[in-house]
Formats: C-alpha cells, sequence, structure tokens
C-alpha cells in the first residue's frame, strides 16, 4: 500500500466517521447540543490548526536558520584535498 | 546567520500562529460549553463565521497563488520556435 494510499484511505474513514455523526445517518439518537456544536466545524478546525502549525514552523526555522561553519570547514578541506588530488596526476587548475 | 530582522519576522509569524490557534480553539471547542449569557461571547462573532472565515481566507490564497504562478509562467515564456 503506498502512502497516497494510506493517506487517502484515513481521510475517507474520518470523513465518513464525521459525515455519519454530523447528518446521524445512522438515526442514532442525537448528541447533546454542545457536542454537536464541536463536531461540525472539527474539519474546519483541523485544517487552520494544520494551517498554524506550519506556519509557526516556518516561523520558527527563519527565526533560528544557522550558519554551518563546521560543515563549511570540512567541505572547504575536502576541496582542498581533492585539488591537490587531481594536480598530483597532472591536472592543470 | 539569522538576521534581527529574521528573527522578528520569524518569532512574530511563531506568536501569531499561535495568537491564532489559542483563539480558534477557544472559540470552536471551548465555547459550546460555556453558558451563551456569558459575557465571553460578546468577544467572538457568530458561529458560522467560524468556518466561512477560514475557508474564504482559504479560496483566496489559492486565487493570489494562481495569480502569482500564472504571472511568473507568463513572463517567463520563451517564443514558440515552430517545429519542422
Amino acid at each position: 500500500m503506498t502512502k497516497l494510499l494510506q493517506w487517502l484511505l484515513t481521510l475517507a474513514l474520518l470523513g465518513a466517521t464525521w459525515a455519519t455523526l454530523t447528518l446521524n445517518l445512522l438515526g442514532l439518537s442525537p448528541l447533546p447540543p454542545a457536542w454537536y456544536q464541536v463536531l461540525w466545524p472539527l474539519p474546519t478546525y483541523l485544517l487552520v490548526t494544520f494551517g498554524c502549525y506550519s506556519l509557526g514552523v516556518v516561523g520558527y526555522r527563519l527565526a533560528s536558520f544557522n550558519d554551518c561553519e563546521e560543515a563549511a570547514r570540512e567541505l572547504q578541506a575536502q576541496i582542498r584535498e581533492a585539488r591537490d588530488d587531481l594536480a598530483r596526476r597532472g591536472m592543470k587548475f | 546567520m539569522a538576521t534581527a530582522t529574521d528573527q522578528l519576522v520569524g518569532y512574530g509569524l511563531v506568536g501569531f500562529s499561535l495568537v491564532l490557534f489559542a483563539y480558534y480553539t477557544i472559540w470552536i471547542i471551548i465555547l459550546p460549553f460555556i453558558e451563551s449569557d456569558h459575557v465571553i461571547h460578546k468577544y467572538f462573532l457568530p458561529r458560522e463565521y467560524s468556518v466561512i472565515i477560514p475557508v474564504v481566507a482559504g479560496l483566496l490564497l489559492l486565487l493570489f497563488v494562481g495569480a502569482f504562478i500564472a504571472i511568473v509562467a507568463w513572463k517567463n515564456r520563451k517564443p514558440t520556435k515552430k517545429s519542422a
């Protein structure tokens, strides 16, 4: 099962549960009004929550963006090493 | 390194998202369990707006993203060559 199918299946299950409860398709005794008031905007609420989380992650990563000086030194050392090696084998830069 | 402006904007975004999440959670999850004559209800719009506003905002966002992509693609179009 691919990831896409997993996500689609999960979303379909959740959506079916939500629709069943909201539209009372099973004809059960209706939910208490307060719970019904929570239930019907729930998909929008989850969407807004996901949006807030995404915005927060983008903001946090922007604020804590960092220079990788260690990695830069390592990479420059490797470049020097490769140049020396190639120069020994007769390559001209 | 992230400059001071980057940090300001970044933590601003974090704060904005936290405030939005808290306000929306109170509006959607907590408010139905508080009696309808409580003063807190003065600070929130009627309930149907809790869905209308995000949907309209999302549609506007999609519209702007689509318009942006269309404009960029249109500006970068290459003169079409006639294939022999």
